[in-house]
C-alpha cells in the first residue's frame, strides 16, 4: 500500500512534460507502482491533449514539408528503428538475477544487470551512496543504500530533495516510507531517517543541492558530499 | 474507399492507424500528416514562439513515430488524440533536451512508456469515454484565468513556477487556480 505520492502539481508538470527530466525520473518509476496516480496521469494526459487538440492551425497547409517528409520516410524509418531496438527494454526478469531487487523499468537506462553493478561510495559502514547522473549545473541523481536497521546521519537539505524507496522501508519524525513511496522535502527540513529492522533499503534520491550533515563527527563528510554534487 | 467515407474523422483516423500498422498504408500516413503536422507544430510554437525549423523538425519526427509505432495504438487505452499528444510531448522533451535547454543524458524514453498500462479491463473503452466527455465539457466552462494556466502548462511547457513568474501571481495563486480547475474536471480528488 503506498501512502506518499507525487503532489498534483508535480504529477501535472511530469504529463504535460515540463517537469524537469530528474524529478521526472522519481515520478515514473513511482507511477510503476502506483495504480492511482497512473489513473491520474491517464486524465491529466487527456486534459493535455484536449489543448493540444484545440491549437489554432488556420487551415496551413504545408506541402512541401509533407514532399520532404516522404521522399526521406524510407531512410529515416529504417534508422528510427534502429533507434527502437535501441531502446528496446530488457523485460524485468531476465536481467536483473544479480540480486533479488527487481530494477524498474524506469532505471534501466542506468542499470542493466542489478544494482552492485553500480560503483558504491561507502560514506559509513552503514551508508552507500551511487551516483546514475549529475545534470550539468543541476540536481544530482543519485541511489542510496542503508543497512537494515541503521540510522542515515542527521542532516538537512539545502534544496529540495525528493526520496523514491524502491527496496525496503525506513522511517523519520513525520512517518514509514515503503516501497513505491514518494517523499518530497524542501531545503527547511532537518531529519535523521532510520532503515527498519528487517532489511535494507535503496532509495533513489533527487538533489537540487548537495545534503548537508549536521551532527559534530559527520560534519566532516560534508566536503566529500559536494564534491560530487553537479552544483558545487 | 466507399466504405471509409462513411466514417467519422475521428474513426478514420484510427482506420488509417490500422492501415499503417498493417498493410504499411503511405496514402493513410498523408491524411494523418495533414490533420496532424499543424497541431504539432503549434504546440511547438506555443513553447518557443518563432521556431519554426524545431517545430518542423519535431512534427517530422512525431510523424515517424506513428508511422514506426502504430502497431502498439490501442483504442481501448487511449484517444489516438491523446496517443498523439503524448507522442509530441515526448518528441519536444527529446527535441530540447538534445538542444540542451535540459543538457541531460536521461533518456526520456524510458519515462513515459508503462503509463500505456496494460491491464485487461472490460470498462475501460466506457471509463476514458466518460472521463473524456467530462473533461471535455468541464474545460469548455471553465474560468479564462483557471484555463489560462492549464494552457501555460500543457502548451507552452511551463513548470507551475515559471508559470507564476510569467503572470506575476505568487506560487500559491497558480496552484490553487490549477486545483481548482482539475477538481473540477474530477482529474484531481483530494487524498
Amino acid at each position: 500500500m503506498i501512502n506518499y505520492h507525487p503532489s498534483i502539481e508535480i504529477l501535472t508538470d511530469y504529463a504535460a512534460g515540463s517537469l524537469p527530466l530528474a524529478h521526472s525520473l522519481c515520478v515514473s518509476t513511482h507511477l510503476e507502482h502506483c495504480s492511482e496516480c497512473q489513473q491520474q496521469i491517464r486524465k491529466l494526459e487527456l486534459l493535455g491533449s484536449q489543448f493540444f487538440e484545440q491549437t489554432n492551425t488556420d487551415n496551413q497547409c504545408f506541402g512541401d514539408l509533407k514532399d520532404s517528409f516522404f521522399a526521406n520516410l524510407s531512410e529515416q524509418s529504417a534508422t528510427a528503428l534502429d533507434n527502437d531496438a535501441a531502446h528496446a527494454i530488457a523485460p524485468n526478469t531476465t536481467d536483473s538475477s544479480w540480486d533479488d531487487y527487481k530494477v524498474p523499468s524506469s532505471l534501466r537506462q542506468f542499470i542493466t544487470k542489478g544494482y552492485d553493478e553500480l560503483t558504491w561510495m561507502r560514506l559509513s559502514p552503514s551508508f552507500k551512496i551511487a551516483t546514475l547522473y549529475n545534470q550539468e549545473g543541476g540536481a544530482q541523481v543519485a541511489l542510496t543504500r542503508i543497512k537494515a536497521g541503521a540510522h542515515m546521519p542527521t542532516h538537512t537539505h539545502t534544496g529540495d530533495e525528493i526520496t523514491l524507496v524502491l527496496e525496503g522501508a525506513f522511517s523519520d519524525e513525520s512517518g514509514v516510507y515503503r516501497q513505491g513511496d514518494f517523499i518530497s522535502r524542501d531545503a527547511s527540513h532537518k531529519h535523521k531517517p532510520m532503515v527498519t529492522k528487517d532489511a535494507e533499503c535503496i532509495c533513489l534520491t533527487v538533489l537540487d543541492a548537495p545534503i548537508e550533515f549536521t551532527g559534530w563527527l559527520t560534519r566532516l563528510l560534508n566536503p566529500l558530499i559536494r564534491r560530487y554534487h553537479p552544483q558545487t | 474507399m466507399e466504405r471509409a467515407t462513411k466514417l467519422q474523422p475521428d474513426e478514420q483516423r484510427v482506420a488509417d492507424m490500422f492501415a499503417i500498422a498493417e498493410h504499411r498504408d503511405q496514402a493513410a500516413l498523408g491524411r494523418l500528416f495533414d490533420h496532424y503536422v499543424p497541431k504539432v507544430r503549434s504546440f511547438c510554437l506555443a513553447a518557443q514562439p518563432g521556431s519554426n525549423l524545431m517545430a518542423d523538425d519535431i512534427a517530422q519526427e512525431v510523424m515517424i513515430r506513428i508511422w514506426n509505432k502504430a502497431h502498439t495504438y490501442k483504442p481501448e487505452s487511449a484517444s489516438l488524440n491523446t496517443w498523439v499528444f503524448t507522442l509530441a510531448r515526448n518528441a519536444r522533451i527529446d527535441y530540447l533536451r538534445k538542444n540542451s535547454r535540459h543538457q541531460s543524458d536521461i533518456d526520456p524514453e524510458y519515462l513515459w512508456q508503462h503509463v500505456v498500462d496494460e491491464n485487461a479491463d472490460p470498462f475501460k473503452d466506457a471509463l476514458q469515454k466518460r472521463d473524456k466527455e467530462r473533461i471535455e465539457h468541464g474545460l469548455s466552462k471553465l474560468p479564462q484565468d483557471q484555463k489560462q494556466v492549464l494552457a501555460k502548462v500543457y502548451l507552452e511547457g511551463k513548470t507551475h513556477k515559471e508559470a507564476a513568474e510569467e503572470l506575476s501571481l505568487p506560487l500559491g495563486t497558480i496552484k490553487s487556480r490549477v486545483r481548482l480547475a482539475l477538481h473540477k474536471l474530477t482529474i484531481y480528488v483530494k487524498r
